[in-house]
C-alpha cells in the first residue's frame, strides 16, 4: 500500500503558519511501501495533524488523501490490518493492566500469541509490570506499552508520533530494534515525527514541516 | 478485556433504579389492562338493565299533593324545559287509561277465580325492553297483550304466594294463563281475552300497546285531555352529574339506583384510566431516565470510547455491551412483571368468581408483555448505536 497526500492543508492553520513546508500545500507527497520517513518540525507546526489526517481521526483538512489510489473518508477499515499508530498521548486504558492493554488490541486480529506478547513485554523490560494497571506506570513505561500495542497487529504503515520523547537511550535502542524487526517482518513503511533530526533509525526521506 | 473495561463505566444504582421503575410501570399497565378486559363483560352485563340509558320520572308525592292531585301532573312548560336540558336525548309521556278496567277469570278455566280492578298505561314501542311477536293490537282483535314489571312477579312469588299458600309461578307458566279484561266507560263496556306476554325491567307499570290505549281512551275515556304524571326520559350520558341536581331542584323522583350504578361504572373506568396513565408516566420516566443515564455514561467516558474506536473497535461493537445490558435488564424486568401480573390476576379472578357469575376472559398479559419488550428493545438498540456513533465517528466519516 502507498499513501498519497494531495494539496493537504489543515483548515485550522493560517497560510503564514504553514509556509515553506515539504508536506502542506504540496501538489503531491507519496509515502511508498517498505520505506521509512521522518517528519521533522518544531512544536506547533502540525506534525501530529499529518499523522491524524492519514489515520483518519482528524478530518479538518483541505485537499485529499489516497490509499493505494483510493480516495476515502472512511479510514476505519484500514486501522485493523493496514495502519498502526503510536499516539503521542499513548491512548492507553488506565484501568487495564499492561498485558490487558496490549491484548485488547491483539484480540481484534489475533496477530500475536500470548507467549509472543509476554516475550515483547519482557524485551522492553516491563515483565515485572505486566499485571500492573497502566495508571500506575511512569510516562516512559507507558510509552513502551503504547509502542508494543502498535506492533501487535498486521500493518503496512506504522505511524509513530514522537515515540521516544520519554525514553532514555537504552530503552530507545531496545524499542527501535523491536520496531525495525516488526516493520521489516511485515515489509511495512514507517512514518515517524520528531522535533529534531535523529540517528536512532535510518530514514529514506526526511520531510520538514 | 472489552467487557471488563466497559463494565467499569457503569453506575449499578442507575441500572437497578431503571429495572425497578420499568418493573413497577409495566406491572401496573399489564394488571390494569387485563383487569379491564376481564371485567368488561361483567360491566356491560350489569349495564344491560340500563341499556337505553333511560329512566322513569315522576313528581314526588307530598302531603299537600294528596289533597291537590293536579300537582302530580307535569305541565307543558315543565315538559318543554325537560326536553331542553343538555342531558336529555328524548322524552316520552306515559299514556294512562281514563276508563275503568277489570280483570277476571272464568270459573271453567284452570286458574283460581279472581276479579280485580286494574290500570293500564302505554309507552312508545321503541322505549320497551321486551321483544315479542304478540305485542300488537288492532280494532278487529279481541285480545289485549299485557306487559307487567318483572318485580310484580317477584312480589307475587316471594311475598303473596308464600303468605296465601298459593303455588309459585315461573315467567313461562304465567305467560300461558289467559284471563278476561272488561273495559267500561261512557255508558258502554267491552270484554277482551288477555295474556301477559312479557316482563319489563325498565318500566314499572302495567303496559298495553299504545294503539289500543289511544283507541280505548277515545271510546271509553272520561276525560278529553290526557294528563301526564310519568315521563320516560332517555339520557345522552346517564353519568352526567347535572341529572340528579336538576331532578332534586325540581323535586322530581327518579329510579336513582340505576343512575348510581352507571355513575359507579363511570368512576370505576375513570379510576382505571387514571392508574393506566400514571403507569404510562412511570414507564415514560424510566425510559427517559435510562436514556439520560446512558447518555451521561457515554459523555463521561467519551475519551475511553473514542480510544476504543481509534485502536480498531467498530462503533457497533462498542455499543453492543450497552445494548445487551439494557436489553437484558428490560427483558428480565418485564418477565418479572409478567409473573407478578399473572399472580395478581389469578388472585382477583378467584375473588370475582366468588362474587359474580363470571366466565374467564382471554389472558392478554403475555401478548402485551412481549409487545413491550420488543418495542423497548428496538428503541434502546437504535438510540444506543446512534449515540455511540455520534461520539466516536468524526462528522466527515459518517
Amino acid at each position: 500500500m502507498s499513501i498519497k497526500l494531495i494539496n493537504i492543508k489543515p483548515t485550522y492553520m493560517s497560510d503564514a503558519e504553514i509556509s515553506a513546508s515539504d508536506i502542506y500545500l504540496q501538489e503531491s507527497v507519496t509515502f511508498e511501501k517498505g520505506k521509512k520517513y521522518l517528519i521533522k518540525a518544531s512544536s506547533g507546526h502540525g506534525k501530529t495533524s499529518v499523522l491524524n489526517f492519514i489515520f483518519g481521526n482528524n478530518t479538518n483538512f483541505s485537499g485529499s488523501i489516497s490509499y493505494s489510489g483510493i480516495f476515502s473518508n472512511n479510514v476505519f477499515d484500514l486501522r485493523k490490518s493496514k495502519i498502526s499508530y503510536v499516539f503521542q498521548d499513548f491512548k492507553l486504558f488506565s484501568s487495564l493492566s499492561v498485558f490487558e492493554n496490549i491484548q485488547l488490541k491483539n484480540t481484534l486480529t489475533n496477530h500475536k500469541t500470548v507467549e509472543e506478547i509476554e516475550n515483547l513485554i519482557e524485551k522492553v523490560l516491563l515483565d515485572h509490570k505486566k499485571d500492573s494497571l497502566v495508571k500506575k506506570l511512569s510516562l516512559g513505561q507507558k510509552q513502551r506499552v503504547a509502542i508494543l500495542r502498535a506492533l501487535c497487529q498486521p500493518f503496512e504503515f506504522l505511524l509513530l508520533d514522537e515515540p521516544f520523547s520519554h525514553l532514555d537511550k537504552k530503552n530507545i535502542r531496545i524499542v527501535t530494534n523491536l520496531i525495525v524487526q516488526e516493520v521489516s517482518k511485515q515489509n511495512a513503511s514507517l512514518i515517524m515525527t520528531s522535533l529534531d533530526e535523529t540517528d536512532v533509525l535510518t530514514f529514506d526521506k526526511v520531510l520538514n514541516l | 478485556m472489552l467487557l471488563k473495561l466497559q463494565k467499569r463505566t457503569l453506575v449499578l444504582s442507575q441500572i437497578i433504579g431503571y429495572a425497578l421503575t420499568i418493573f413497577i410501570g409495566v406491572t401496573i399497565i399489564l394488571v390494569t389492562s387485563q383487569f379491564y378486559f376481564d371485567i368488561k363483560p361483567l360491566l356491560s352485563q350489569q349495564t344491560d338493565i340500563f341499556k337505553s340509558k333511560s329512566a322513569v320520572i315522576s313528581k314526588n308525592i307530598s302531603v299537600f299533593k294528596t289533597i291537590d292531585k293536579e300537582k302530580i301532573y307535569f305541565t307543558d312548560k315543565e315538559i318543554k324545559d325537560l326536553k331542553k336540558q343538555p342531558f336529555t336525548k328524548s322524552i316520552s309521556k306515559f299514556n294512562s287509561a281514563t276508563f275503568k278496567i277489570n280483570a277476571y277469570s272464568n270459573k271453567t278455566e284452570n286458574v283460581p277465580v279472581f276479579y280485580t280492578d286494574l290500570f293500564f298505561e302505554s309507552i312508545p314501542n321503541t322505549f320497551l325492553d321486551v321483544e315479542t311477536d304478540e305485542w300488537k293490537w288492532d280494532v278487529s282483535l279481541d285480545f289485549i297483550p299485557i306487559i307487567i314489571p318483572e318485580n310484580y312477579l317477584n312480589l307475587y312469588n316471594f311475598g303473596f304466594a308464600e303468605s296465601q299458600r298459593l303455588p309459585v309461578l315461573s315467567k313461562n307458566t304465567i305467560s300461558q294463563i289467559e284471563f278476561n279484561i272488561q273495559i267500561s266507560g261512557n255508558h258502554k263496556s267491552k270484554d277482551y281475552k288477555s295474556k301477559i306476554v312479557g316482563f319489563s325491567n325498565k318500566v314499572n307499570s302495567i303496559l298495553v300497546p299504545e294503539e289500543f290505549l289511544s283507541w280505548a281512551n277515545k271510546e271509553f275515556g272520561r276525560l278529553n285531555k290526557n294528563k301526564t304524571s310519568r315521563i320516560l326520559i332517555e339520557f345522552n350520558n346517564p353519568s352526567d352529574k347535572t341529572i340528579l341536581e336538576y331532578f332534586n331542584e325540581n323535586n322530581y323522583s327518579i329510579s336513582k339506583d340505576k343512575l348510581e350504578f352507571s355513575k359507579l361504572v363511570f368512576f370505576f373506568k375513570s379510576a382505571l384510566i387514571f392508574v393506566f396513565v400514571i403507569a404510562l408516566v412511570i414507564i415514560g420516566l424510566s425510559i427517559a431516565f435510562i436514556l439520560l443515564s446512558l447518555n451521561l455514561i457515554i459523555q463521561r467516558n467519551k475519551e475511553l470510547l473514542l480510544n476504543l474506536y481509534n485502536i480498531g473497535y467498530e462503533h457497533n461493537r462498542i455499543a453492543k455491551f450497552y445494548q445487551v445490558l439494557i436489553s437484558s435488564t428490560t427483558v428480565l424486568s418485564i418477565i418479572a412483571s409478567l409473573i407478578i401480573s399473572n399472580i395478581i390476576r389469578n388472585y382477583y379472578l378467584v375473588e370475582i368468581i366468588n362474587l359474580f357469575d363470571f366466565t374467564e376472559n382471554k389472558n392478554y398479559i403475555l401478548l402485551f408483555g412481549i409487545s413491550f419488550i420488543l418495542a423497548l428493545i428496538i428503541i434502546y438498540n437504535l438510540l444506543i448505536v446512534k449515540n455511540i456513533k455520534k461520539i466516536v465517528i468524526p462528522k466527515n466519516e459518517k
